[in-house]
């Protein structure tokens, strides 16, 4: 209640405070130079066209801390979108429809990318990319490239109501927030995860069930991905045969921009928030600028390395040891193309 | 003491003397044949957050091709101060002297400029490259300007290179295939590849076996017969009067007793690692921790009669273990002798689970029919793995999170961990183990190495666990608590565990076991009860097979 906490929760900031500092900053600048930037519509619509980006991120948040990457959540995404068009139009009840979409969704990830991540060994990234790339095909032969319309009011509910004058979409993005920081503070679960990333080896010495914990965290990416799909079909009122697959990279910059680490074992959900609200802000404020949105692409690039590199630099303790230790590495590797590693070996 | 600090403060002062009148020889250089110092680190600080690592070190190398040791209890700043001098940590204050000459060293790269090289602890080496592009990693390979890299020479200049450190390994041999203190050497032949003249080792003995350990001795006496430097951090007494040839002690950071290793013996040492008082609490408590010998062969007898608390029948590994028969009894410590690569690692790993083995596995009677790590810790087994940075231990979380990782590992996963039960069993390892962190949540890389090592035992202790297999349970560990958790152990076995430990020091297993077991090439080749195992006997038929 004293400044302990707010001391304590400026500690915690550390991992993502780059994002932190740029995001003030543009909020500042867009909002001292924008007229209408800071109106309560624009920052409904800045909310709620992060809010698929927001979803998939937190998902993508744990398969990060996981040592992982979920390539395939974007075509996950337009899967499920397809799987509820299809359910609707087989006459499901919306509120079962929805259900089994996100259920679909997480089980999507589980079973594909979490059994053959976690039993099988094999690569996250072999087979993410593989499953994007598969599930890509498949949104394409079962939607036969066309856009399958949904008419269930309870769909345009959820990309376009609201609920006590907020629009549904930033509910969603709350409640999954709440759950994502639940799980990652206040679960064995959430403990599991990081211990896996860290060290997996060390994590299934100690007993911890490795294998599921990496089909879970899949399939809570897939689960994101579900809900993702909710909002998606419900603001276009259609699911779309397009698979945009950029969104995926999108989210996982957003993370590692939120100082989750790709090396796995440190990160959170905290800082993801702030990932997605800079590429929203970003967004939202160029666009008001009548900046081409292009540029948003450019600067969230640009960024998301000197962020990396802003860290590596603070944990060099300069600029001059961050070279002089790359240059170490560097010609440490010099001598090892392939043809001289061969040439090598029959000498 | 007295004498020990008394020479310390004098040379910290005639030191001081030097640099303030910028004269190279002053009062040192009746002592040191060549004026000043070699290397001076003085007055190095280093805090982390609230904790002070270095408060005050001072380091001094009398001269060229010197073998300095260094030793301090866990977290004392050993590892930080050397960092410091390989230019891998910055110091907050200090000097760095070199040949009277203050130098900066912002990066490793810049330490190896000046001649500084680190052994790293855990191998930096590219196991698929040969010895010779090891050696010579970093683009110095012999070119040509028309064939590219003459291997014929790089290989012979690599060869030379092992051979002046008694190792006659081809070249060509993929560094990967050679046992752990050959692959130290070769690391030790890179950084000489680049003209170092200070060698730094940290704790490089800590895991290899007394053969080993000697054909590094050999190689850091060859080397200081060359005027190359070697600092050398060790745990280990013995090996330390034996082979440096100047000391250097570290108390809470700060540099307690310094000078030749003819002013120290044992007592004095550990004496001014711990403060005086303390040494005497020390000494009665590693008294009491020595095994009762013929108390404890006499419940051997009386025990083997009842069901083992571990009966190995038959374990093998293709190409590792060879028909392993083993029992050991509750309330028994055995032992697992032999050299690196005899499977006394691997044998744990099979009795784990953590490597496929055939054979069975019984515990208390009963065979343990899934072979993977969980279902031997619900049987009550506890392994504590070898490498405690990659497999014992999960770097990044906190200390309480590891203390409680085995404990907690079957509570309902979506359940709040941290709670009360939690918190009394890990402040109950920290208060048992004598953990030394800045707090339970404070991340497990920010400990000593030492202290590390206890977390990793810890959590085992933690899950309350009947059998353990340790593997090297005090790597690492400084001498006062190596003897405290000998004395954990041995509790641990009167209180009814059955333990089996794996160590490459014969005079911790005479000094902890009730039995040894010896192994050569995967296979049991000597049961000895504590009465016949003696350092002789074990090298005897450790040898005899390997
Ligand atoms: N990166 C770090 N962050 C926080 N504290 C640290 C860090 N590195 C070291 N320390 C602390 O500094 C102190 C000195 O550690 P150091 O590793 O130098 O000890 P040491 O003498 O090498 O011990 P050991 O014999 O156990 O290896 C310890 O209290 C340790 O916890
Ligand atoms: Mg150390």
């Amino acid at each position: 209640m004293t400044a302990a906490l707010p001391r304590r929760a400026w500690a915690a900031t550390h991992r993502f405070r780059p994002v932190l500092l740029i995001l003030a900053a543009l909020f500042l600048l867009f909002g001292v130079t924008q007229e209408g930037f800071l109106d309560a519509t624009n920052l409904r619509n800045l909310l709620t066209g992060v809010s698929i980006l927001w979803v998939l991120a937190l998902g993508m948040t744990f398969v990060l801390i996981s040592a992982g990457v979920d390539l395939s959540a974007a075509a996950i995404v337009a899967l499920a979108g397809v799987f509820l068009a299809r359910a609707l139009g087989a006459g499901a009840p919306p509120g079962v429809a929805i259900v089994l979409t996100v259920l679909f969704g997480g089980l999507v990830g589980a079973g594909v990318n979490g059994l053959l991540i976690g039993r099988l060994g094999l690569s996250f990234f072999v087979v993410t990319l593989g499953s994007m790339t598969a599930l890509t095909g498949i949104v394409s032969l079962w939607s036969q490239t066309e856009t399958q319309f949904v008419t269930a009011r309870l769909l345009r509910e959820i990309g376009m109501g609201s609920i006590l004058g907020i629009a549904t979409p930033i509910w969603i993005m709350a409640a999954t927030l709440l759950v994502a920081l639940w799980i990652q503070h206040r679960t064995y679960l959430g403990r599991d995860i990081y211990a896996v990333g860290g060290s997996r080896v060390a994590a299934r010495l100690a007993g911890i069930r490795t294998v599921r914990t990496t089909v879970v965290v899949y399939g809570i990416s897939g689960l994101c991905a579900g809900i993702a799909a909710l909002i998606a079909v419900g603001r276009i009122g259609a699911a779309s045969p397009q698979v945009d697959n950029a969104i995926a990279l999108q989210a996982a910059a957003a993370v590692l921009l939120g100082g989750t680490s790709l090396m796995g074992g440190a990160g959170g959900v905290g800082g993801t928030v702030f990932g997605v609200l800079f590429i929203g802000v970003l967004q939202n404020g160029l666009s008001i600028a009548g900046v081409q949105s292009f540029w948003q692409q450019v600067v969230t690039g640009v960024i998301l390395v000197l962020a990396v590199l802003g860290d590596r630099i603070s944990a060099a303790g300069g600029v001059r040891p961050l070279i002089a230790a790359a240059r170490a590495r560097l010609a440490a590797t010099a001598d090892r193309p392939s043809d001289t590693a061969n040439e090598g070996s029959s000498a | 003491m007295s004498a020990t600090e008394a020479s310390a403060r004098s040379a910290s002062g005639a030191a001081a003397t030097g640099a303030a009148t910028g004269a190279a020889a002053t009062a040192r250089g009746a002592e040191a044949p060549h004026g000043a110092p070699q290397l001076l680190l003085d007055d190095v600080r280093k805090r982390f957050g609230g904790v002070h690592a270095l408060r005050g070190a001072r380091l001094a190398l009398t001269r060229p091709g010197v073998v300095h040791g260094l030793i301090g209890a866990n977290g004392s700043g050993k590892s930080t101060l050397l960092g410091v001098l390989s230019g891998q940590q910055r110091p907050d204050a200090g000097r760095i002297v070199l040949d009277g000459a203050e130098i900066a060293l912002t990066s490793p790269l810049a330490a190896l400029r000046h001649g500084i090289a680190m052994v790293s602890q855990e191998t930096a080496l590219a196991p698929d490259l040969s010895i010779a592009e090891n050696v010579f990693l970093g683009g110095r390979l012999v070119r040509r300007r028309v064939r590219g890299i003459d291997w014929r020479a790089s290989n012979a200049r690599a060869a030379e290179l092992l051979a002046s450190l008694g190792l006659d390994e081809d070249p060509a041999t993929p560094v990967g295939r050679l046992r752990p203190d050959r692959q130290q050497m070769v690391e030790i032949a890179r950084a000489l590849s680049q003209e170092a003249r200070i060698l730094i080792l940290d704790e490089p003995t800590s895991s290899l076996g007394d053969d080993e350990v000697q054909a590094l001795f050999a190689a850091v006496r060859r080397l200081r017969a060359r005027g190359v430097s070697t600092i050398f951090v060790s745990h280990r007494l013995p090996e330390l009067l034996a082979l440096a040839d100047e000391l250097t002690v570290l108390r809470d950071g700060e540099t307690v007793a310094a000078g030749p290793i003819a002013d120290f013996d044992a007592d004095r040492i550990v004496e001014a690692m711990v403060g005086p008082a303390v040494a005497e609490r020390a000494r009665a408590r590693s008294g009491a921790a020595t095994r009762p010998a013929a108390a404890t062969a006499g419940s051997t007898t009386t025990t083997t009669a009842s069901v083992p608390a571990l009966r190995l029948r038959g374990v093998g590994a293709p190409g590792l273990l060879r028909e392993v028969d083993l029992d050991v009894a509750a309330g028994e410590v055995v032992g697992l002798a032999g050299v690196v690569g005899a499977g006394r690692s691997e044998l744990l790993e099979a009795i784990f689970g953590a490597l496929p083995a055939s054979g069975t596995v019984e515990l208390h009677g009963s065979a343990l029919r899934a072979r993977d790590p969980r279902a031997a810790i619900a049987a009550g087994v506890g392994y504590l793995p070898p490498d405690r940075k990659h497999q014992g231990l999960v770097l990044q979380r906190s200390v309480a999170d590891n203390l409680a990782m085995v404990a907690t590992r079957d509570a309902g996963r979506l359940r709040a961990p941290g709670g009360a039960a939690e918190r009394a069993l890990v402040g109950e390892a920290i208060a048992t183990l004598r953990i030394v962190a800045a707090s339970p949540a404070a991340p497990v890389s920010t400990l000593s190495g030492g202290n590390q090592q206890k977390v990793a035992l810890g959590r085992w202790i933690a899950a309350r666990s009947r059998v353990l297999l340790l593997d090297e349970p005090t790597r690492g560990v400084d001498v006062a608590a190596k003897a405290e958790i000998h004395r954990l152990l041995r509790a641990a076995a009167a209180d009814g565990a059955a333990l089996l430990v794996s160590s490459s020091e014969t005079e911790e297993l005479l000094a902890l076991c009730d039995r040894i077991v010896v192994l050569a090439r995967g296979e049991v080749v000597a049961s000895l009860t504590a009465e016949e195992a003696s350092e002789e006997a074990v090298a005897r038929f450790a040898g005899g097979h390997a």
